[in-house]
């Protein structure tokens, strides 16, 4: 019934229109339908013709039969009709409501399908709709300026460098295969820094092939585009840098624990310059474990805290040029060279390292530090001894601006926007670091005080400003002095004199 | 080296020990939800009871066509239960991850129960509905999935043909003017036989829904029996959805005993009863005729009788610009 209610009043629509229609044709008067009945007013009888009046009688007659049939329809095929009708149009949007439920499922899985690219502070990232194919690309790029201080002091080149010019390539295919190619445009040599392949069985068990950085140091295994200063400390001297190998690794209980134990070629002490192939015939083990216990915890104040201890074990180590086998020479700050080893000498025989360290991060507060020891077996003709290196280094900071400070770098709250009286992020930080050669290097004939120091102490400032996460601008200042050296300074001496330098940096990073 | 590699191996059995519950992953077809519900809790019992295992079995649904390019593309499946053969021969061209003659391996072409199409029509049958002739008329709005992506929808096309074909004695373009007719009457395409039934029970649209024989049961115990009717036709085509372990996932995720003793144990007569529970029809005959009530009889004919064989099948109705292509238009 309610259908017949919408239905009445087209119909009654219909009846008016076809009754005015015949008044139309009829006369000049007015005709309206009230509930299905027609009136006829008063006008047709004001003509004054009996004719005029005999037709509208007729006419009236009609348009009741007319709206009695009507009345008769819509009782006789009203109902049915409209209900058909109404079930129709009701089939009709539950079909449409239907369809558009369907377009949204088939949208949603087309979107968990289709390729996502992204493109923001983490580069360029392109996607498989599952996820299972990742092709990511990154760049760093640092522009540095190093100022020595040439009154009295040792003598570097002044200048700018670009230090590091690297596209990254990083990504994963099927799910579970990660890669990295990560060429190096900057320095003096184009150099392939890391080529590895990473199978991840489980956070907890990865298989990692190729070249990448040593599991030894600490500050060596920091990110390049995060670390305090523009050059690491001289503990850094004594461990090895990227090296090519085969390593288990893994995060255990969310990153609290992680280990790492590979098989490599067996690099020298740090050196900027990496090769792609081993220089002799033994294999290193070399490997680190590093905790975080409280990582995942409330405890605020010891979330930060990680401390752990790397090593390296080369037995038997082939009679290798000092070059490779030992030290390309040891720098300061700067870069120079403040010791190597007289020609003839070499690595032979056993060589390990040793390196317990950690870091302790608390909001704006940063704190690393690390010992390592070095400890090679060196031979010169007949002579043969075992030499034991050791460095150390201890740096801190603080973010003026209120930042967490972590291992993996600082993300300013307000990236740099004058426009806003925004200026990003500033740290003030600070180095104090120390290497010692074993004395016997010079007492053996191995190495010359009057060509290289026995130690050398640095300290350093510096003032690191992060005007967003891509960008950074450094200032430091490194003061380095030397110990047991003979010699006469000259041109290229570099222990004769202590080392002032003012290094300042643009740093592109994403 | 020796210590380095003793090291790497206890980590590596250590990292698989840690691991050790034993997973299975049963990519199927739409309507199976329930069927392996039960029978996965009867097989966990049963392989617990057997081994000692703990086995905990993961179930994936969607459209036969669709679930199959799922596996292809890369979704680990230890085993596959799908709507029909040519699915899983798919998987097997296209991935090579389980061998041409996988149907061999098991009884009956490895499908261990088979189904039928009849029509699910609102109670009373109001648009009197009988046979596919009633589906066909002018204003019987008709529910059926896409049977490029369901292979529900495949065995309900290919029904709907064959009695078109004995109706016009074999006359082919007859036949086709009779689908044309039919696909007029769809309404709207699910990708899934779940997704029709959700449709027509759910959503109240159509008058008839093409429906697996399980999946009408289903939506009687689901929805009331007050609310539909099932109408067997007069002909429909004997549907034998095939099970197979995709060999490759399997072997890679170390399930291959305990994948075939799953899809073995569906053939026994706790798997055959829990597929007759289901209103799937069981294989095992003394179980068909225990539960022959819950099953109407119906003149039955196969895939290879009719269209010879799933591979022709598809190529000459299914495939992109194969006869479905050529009469269905979307009606909005």
């Amino acid at each position: 019934m309610k259908t017949n209610k919408q239905l009445k009043p087209l119909i009654i629509a219909t009846v008016i229109g076809a009754q005015l229609s015949i008044s139309a044709l009829a006369a000049d008067g007015s005709v309206t339908a009230t509930n299905g009945t027609a009136e006829i007013p008063a006008l047709a009888a004001d003509s004054g013709s009996s004719a005029d009046a005999s037709e509208i009688k007729t006419l009236k007659s009609e348009i009741d039969d007319l709206v009695k049939k009507v009345n008769a329809l819509e009782q006789q095929r009203g109902p049915t009709e409209q209900a058909a009708t109404i079930q129709n149009l009701d089939q009709q949007v539950r079909v449409l409501q239907r369809q558009r439920e369907l377009d949204q499922d088939a949208a949603v899985a087309k979107s968990t399908t289709a390729p996502k690219i992204s493109l923001g502070a983490n580069g360029f990232i392109f996607s498989s709709g599952d996820s299972n194919f990742v092709a990511q690309i990154h760049g760093l790029v640092q522009l540095d300026n190093r100022s020595f201080d040439r009154d009295g002091h040792a003598n570097g080149n002044d200048g700018f460098l670009l230090r590091r010019a690297r596209p990254i390539f990083t990504g994963t295919v099927f799910h579970d295969f990660d890669y990295n190619f990560t060429p190096d445009f900057g320095g003096n040599v184009v150099q392939i820094q890391d080529a590895y392949l990473n199978y991840r069985y489980a956070a907890e068990l990865q298989v990692q092939a190729g070249k990448f950085k040593s599991p030894v140091g600490l500050e060596q295994l920091q990110s390049d585009p995060v670390t305090a200063f523009n050059e690491r400390s001289l503990a850094t001297d004594l461990v090895p840098n990227r090296d090519l190998g085969l390593a288990l690794k893994g995060d255990l209980f969310n990153g609290a624990a992680s280990y790492t134990l590979g098989l490599f070629n067996g690099a020298q002490d740090y050196s900027g310059s990496t090769t792609n192939l081993s220089f002799q015939d033994n294999r290193a083990f070399e490997g680190r474990v590093f905790f975080q216990p409280w990582k995942n915890t409330d405890a605020n104040a010891l979330r930060g805290l990680g401390f752990g201890v790397g090593g390296s074990y080369l037995d038997n180590h082939p009679a290798t040029n000092a070059a490779t086998g030992l030290t390309s020479g040891y720098t300061t700050d700067g870069q120079q060279k403040f010791f190597s080893y007289n020609s003839g000498v070499n690595a032979n025989g056993t060589a390990w390292r040793i390196s317990p360290q950690g870091y302790y991060y608390y909001g704006p507060l940063s704190l690393l530090g690390e010992y390592v020891v070095s400890d090679q077996w060196v031979t010169k003709g007949k002579t043969s001894a075992e030499l034991q290196n050791t460095a150390w280094e201890i740096s801190g900071g603080w973010v003026l601006t209120g930042e967490e400070s972590s291992y993996a770098g600082i993300t300013p709250l307000h990236p740099f926007d004058p426009r806003k009286n925004q200026w990003g992020a500033v740290q003030v930080v600070t180095r104090f670091s120390g290497l010692d050669v074993d004395r016997k290097a010079f007492q053996y004939g191995f190495a010359s005080t009057t060509k290289s120091a026995d130690s050398a102490q640095a300290w350093a400032v510096g003032l690191n400003w992060f005007l967003n996460k891509n960008i950074r601008a450094n200032v430091s200042f490194s003061h380095t002095t030397f110990g047991g050296f003979n010699g006469k300074p000259a041109p290229g001496v570099v222990p004769a004199q202590s080392e002032n330098v003012l290094f300042t940096r643009i740093q592109l990073a994403f | 080296m020796k210590i380095f590699l003793k090291t790497f191996l206890i980590l590596a059995v250590a990292a698989t020990a840690q691991a050790n519950e034993v997973k299975l992953l049963n990519v199927s077809y739409d309507p199976t939800r329930e069927l392996y519900v039960d029978y996965n809790a009867a097989f966990t019992k049963y392989w617990q009871a057997k081994s000692g295992d703990d086995v905990n079995v993961s179930q994936s649904h969607g459209g036969s066509g669709k679930q199959a390019q799922s596996v292809i593309n890369g979704l680990e499946a230890d085993v596959v239960t799908l709507a029909l053969a040519y699915d899983i021969d798919a998987i097997s061209q296209q991935s090579k991850l389980l061998s041409a003659d996988w149907q061999k391996r098991l009884p009956n072409d490895s499908t261990p129960y088979t189904s039928t199409i009849v029509f699910l029509v609102r109670k009373g049958n109001p648009k009197g509905i009988k046979d596919w002739d009633d589906v066909v008329k002018k204003g019987v709005s008709v529910v059926v999935a896409n049977p490029k992506t369901s292979g529900g929808a495949r065995w309900a096309y290919l029904a709907a043909y064959a009695y078109a074909l004995e109706k016009n004695n074999h006359d082919d373009a007859a036949a086709k003017k009779f689908i044309a007719q039919l696909y007029k009457n769809v309404p709207v395409l699910d990708s899934g036989a779940r997704g029709s039934t959700v449709t027509f029970a759910q959503r109240g649209i159509g008058d008839v829904l093409l429906a697996w024989e399980n999946e009408a049961h289903l939506a009687l115990k689901e929805f009331g029996a007050d609310k539909f009717d099932i109408v067997t036709p007069s002909l429909s085509i004997l549907a034998e959805p095939p099970v197979a372990v995709v060999d490759k996932n399997a072997k890679r995720h170390h399930t291959t005993e305990i994948a075939n003793e799953y899809l073995k144990y569906l053939y026994s007569d706790e798997g055959q009863e829990i597929a007759a529970k289901n209103f799937y029809r069981p294989r095992n005959e003394a179980i068909a005729a225990k539960y022959a009530a819950n099953f109407n009889q119906v003149k039955l004919v196969t895939i290879d009788q009719e269209f010879g064989g799933w591979t022709k099948a598809q190529q000459t109705h299914f495939a992109d610009g194969g006869v479905f292509d050529q009469i269905f238009q979307p009606q909005n």
